[in-house]
């Protein structure tokens, strides 16, 4: 058998085909792999790789959410300061970063910050919208239901209602988006589910 | 066949790759979408099983997501995406070897046959029989030989894609084309 015979012989085989629906079905088949394991380092990396890149992936976050904040700010700074967070594709990407590890993402004064569970524990459910003003100082945050967190100086606990109300629980206070008004205090609060926000 | 996805990049992958690196596994599809055949040819010349070339392909688009941000954009899109499934390809072959010495180990101190493998897949008995003498070189050789002959890489391309000297290439391919010839040239084809 001379070169060019084998030549022949190797090009005649044709790679078995697959059906159209396979090719169509492939692409989401990685996207949702990506989606369910945990991004990034695998188990056995050095001890000190894990810290790094950590470090990296926040630093990382905050870069993109900074791009994301100097991106919209402009079309969102004459509507409404907040909607940034109420913004889907910016909850989405800051999701995907952190898988099941946001408990929250809050926009006051100072500017936007994530509060990230230390455990990969935040259960995936629709995000909730709580604005919350004390009379001095006004945040924003995107939050999930069961969290407690600490916002205008107050420790409150975010819960989501079977029929998609919101209730914020406070040491001295239970509001319920069923019944909004102003509470002890000058303490104002508006919240709501982010039903429309497909994650 | 291949040549179809073997794209140069366009603005708009450019686009989809800056997407993909903040963390869009969404847009990564689309970019999954248009690389998938040509992933998928290369991981089944190299396995010689659909079940397999799948899983690697996947194991691939995966690598391929969580590297992206040491993509330089100096590269086609295609190479660097090709050069890490070849990798994915290698390794797994290193991992097939593994098992089967285990296997071999474990069958003969049990003085039970070993099993067969799963049959080669292919359209038709001359598809399986080169696919056959194609699995028995070793891994590298066959990298070589899938790049140059299939995907009609030269020397130099396949080189940068496999990571080593042009000289290695060209001394892979022809040690895997003198051993196919043997094999092929034999009767059947897998008297070897």
């Amino acid at each position: 058998m001379n070169d060019s015979d084998l030549e022949k012989k190797l090009k005649a085989v044709q790679v078995p085909s697959r059906r159209e629906d396979y090719w169509e079905s492939f692409p989401r088949l990685v996207s949702a792999e990506l989606r369910a394991t945990p991004a990034r380092r695998p188990a056995d990396d050095p001890n000190w790789l894990p810290p790094l890149a950590w470090g990296g992936s926040i630093a990382f976050a905050c870069l993109l959410i900074g791009f994301a904040i100097g991106h919209w700010h402009g079309r969102m700074e004459k509507s409404d300061p907040y909607a940034l967070l109420q913004n889907g594709k910016v909850l989405h990407e800051v999701l995907t970063l952190f898988p099941n590890r946001v408990r929250a993402i809050v926009q006051d004064e100072h500017g936007m910050q994530l509060v990230l569970a230390d455990q990969p524990d935040v259960p995936a459910s629709t995000p909730i919208y709580v604005h919350i003003c004390d009379g001095k100082q006004c945040s924003s945050l995107v939050t999930f239901s069961g969290q407690e967190l600490e916002i205008a100086g107050q420790k409150v606990t975010i819960l989501a209602e079977a029929q998609g109300g919101v209730i914020v629980v406070g040491s001295r206070f239970a509001w319920s988006s069923d019944r909004p008004g102003e509470l002890r205090g000058g303490l104002k609060i508006e919240a709501t589910s982010l039903n429309s926000i497909n994650l | 066949m291949v040549k179809e996805s073997r794209m140069g990049d366009t603005d708009e992958e450019k686009v989809l790759v800056l997407q993909s690196r903040k963390g869009d596994p969404a847009t990564f599809e689309s970019l999954v979408r248009t690389h998938q055949r040509m992933i998928h040819s290369l991981t089944f010349r190299m396995t010689g099983s659909l079940a397999d070339a799948e899983d690697l392909a996947q194991e691939a688009f995966i690598r391929a997501y969580r590297q992206l941000d040491s993509y330089q954009g100096t590269a086609k899109f295609s190479s660097w995406l090709y050069r890490i499934a070849v990798n994915a390809c290698l390794n797994w072959q290193q991992r097939e070897n593994r098992r089967e010495r285990m296997h071999a180990n474990w069958a003969e101190s049990n003085d039970a046959l070993r099993p067969e493998s799963e049959p080669l897949a292919g359209e038709d008995a001359p598809g399986r029989q080169v696919q056959a003498a194609l699995m028995k070189l070793p891994a590298k050789q066959r990298a070589a030989i899938v790049l140059t002959v299939y995907d009609g890489h030269n020397h130099a391309a396949a080189a940068k894609i496999l990571g080593c000297p042009e000289t290695t290439v060209s001394w892979r391919v022809f040690a895997a084309r003198r051993k196919l010839k043997r094999l092929l040239s034999a009767k059947g084809g897998q008297n070897e």
